[in-house]
């Protein structure tokens, strides 16, 4: 597909900033539920905490770098949370007070799995407390940081869908699909990927989990559909957009990549692993990576797909 | 403060191109290379389309040039973070601070009537036509948007190199808000229409219907 304003920088972005944001958001999830304290050591905690913080911020890096005066003139980056109206200010809003919280939460998840960095840092610098209440603090900070986690996945799609020059985009479907997409990734990289690559058994400790996961894959679908569906039956550019998707140059990569393996596939393994209560080692890995990659080409394929109204 | 509008009327444009000449010699718009204008990068302040309809031999083509509608509700202003694109005062034109702009080109994705181009590449210009430079326009860098202004520079004068250029007389400007002015009077006859109504731009760029 032709990229015209813009094109993989800005959908890499989009793709990294929701994973961040879901990958807190389970890491958030198990903390609040207590579901991390069922077992000696939780993958999804560390990971989801862990990761958060770094890719939203790599993803913000790139956007720097697809910035025409970014690199130039910097400091005109700060001018970027002056228009209130704009919903990249926003965005640059509630970047701005998410990533310190989620780098916060994720060096503290990471000393909480890992005492002895605090007792090594004590060696050095006596004043420092023994221990912290890592539980209460987390809390807060998951609660807070899953609202603005909660944020920065839906302005990342409502980014998109106030254009109303771009048909295919100015739905309320898009933030929504974002956001399922956003949680979906989250899940794949925290459980399916990180979880069954460190404890392959730790299905165990999350019974319910195949179930939701099935829940957000089949809505991820579900609204997919209906933004395609949708764009189809409203004629004019909106379908010329939608036919890219579906029938285009790329559709190889949709039909196979995003719902095959990104969708369809992991779907399968968690009806699997609902029913049995328990999937395999490799299909987990290869389900978590399929809806990793799903989620980066979803979001290349409708930023590259925007065909403006037609004068 | 004058609400500036043009209106252009399709029945008297022949599509010579001299307005897009015009823009580009008067506005210092770049050329751009080949590689770029394969890559759709090529700039227009003002641009010519051909919409052609129907089959051979009932074949119907409408000429439509397009500068900046400078629309009264833009929606560039509305997503522009830094606020590089604003509504000036004096003349309540649509236009860009340069040394503002930050190069995300949200506003060239927002703009309805794609009139807003971006700089990918350092400006450039052949060698005989750089002494030909209009030293009233400031030439912009490398990563910031640019677009028409309605030649804001030739103000109060309100004669833009287009409407100036144009050998069939196809276009007029002049004060919406003045009653009494010719736009006035075209705006509000029955061949005037606005392209994307329904968008509510209100854009302040007036077309007068063939017929």
């Amino acid at each position: 597909m032709a990229e015209h304003h813009w094109g993989w920088l800005v959908a890499i972005y989009l793709f990294l900033g929701g994973m961040g944001a879901g990958s807190f958001l389970m890491a958030a999830a198990v903390e609040l539920t207590g579901m991390r304290y069922r077992q000696k050591y939780c993958p999804t905690a560390l990971v989801g905490a862990g990761v958060s913080g770094p890719l939203i911020l790599i993803g913000t890096v790139l956007l720097i770098f697809d910035l025409g005066a970014g690199l130039r003139e910097p400091w005109r980056i700060l001018l970027m949370f002056t228009n209130l109206q704009s919903v990249m200010t926003w965005g640059i809003w509630i970047l701005s007070l998410f990533l310190p919280i989620a780098f916060i939460y994720g060096i503290l998840e990471v000393m909480h799995v890992y005492p002895q960095i605090l007792a090594w840092a004590r060696k050095r610098l006596a004043f420092l407390p023994e221990t912290l209440p890592y539980r209460r603090i987390k809390r807060v900070l998951a609660i807070v940081g899953g609202v603005l986690a909660i944020g920065t996945a839906i302005y990342t799609g409502v980014l998109l869908s106030v254009i109303q020059a771009v048909p295919l985009w100015n739905t309320p479907v898009l933030p929504a699909l974002f956001l399922v997409s956003a949680v979906s990734t989250g899940m794949g990289l925290t459980f399916d990927l990180a979880a069954t690559l460190a404890v392959p058994e730790v299905h165990r400790h999350y019974r319910h989990m195949p179930l939701i996961h099935m829940l957000f894959i089949g809505l991820e679908i579900g609204l997919l559909a209906l933004l395609l569906i949708s764009a189809l039956m409203q004629g004019g550019v909106a379908a010329e957009s939608a036919k890219l998707i579906l029938l285009g140059k790329s559709s190889v990569v949709f039909w196979v990549l995003v719902m095959g393996f990104g969708m369809f596939y992991p779907l399968m393994v968690h009806v699997y692993a609902f029913a049995r209560k328990s999937h395999g080692y490799l299909s987990g890995v290869l389900s978590g990576a399929g809806i990793v990659i799903a989620g980066l080409f979803v979001r290349y394929l409708i930023v590259a797909a925007a065909i403006p109204v037609a004068l | 403060m004058p609400r500036w509008a043009m209106v252009i009327d399709l029945d008297k444009c022949t599509g010579c191109q001299s307005c897009t000449v015009a823009c580009r010699m008067e506005n210092n718009v770049p050329f751009a290379g080949q590689e770029a204008t394969d890559a759709g990068r090529a700039m227009y302040w003002n641009q010519v389309f051909t919409h052609i309809e129907g089959e051979y031999p009932d074949v119907k083509a409408t000429i439509i040039p397009r500068p900046c509608f400078h629309c009264d509700n833009p929606p560039c202003v509305k997503v522009c973070p830094v606020g590089a694109t604003y509504v000036e005062e004096e003349n309540n034109l649509v236009l860009q601070r340069y040394e503002r702009c930050i190069g995300c080109r949200y506003c060239a994705v927002a703009c309805p009537y794609g009139v807003r181009y971006f700089n990918w590449y350092e400006p450039e210009w052949p060698a005989s036509t750089e002494s030909y430079q209009n030293p009233s326009v400031p030439l912009r860098p490398k990563g910031v948007i640019e677009k028409c202004t309605y030649c804001v520079h030739r103000l109060p004068e309100p004669v833009p190199a287009c409407v100036q250029a144009c050998s069939s007389g196809a276009r007029y400007f002049g004060d919406l808000d003045d009653p009494e002015s010719e736009v006035t009077e075209l705006a509000r006859g029955p061949r005037a229409i606005r392209l994307l109504e329904d968008l509510g731009t209100e854009p302040r760029c007036i077309y007068l219907k063939e017929g």
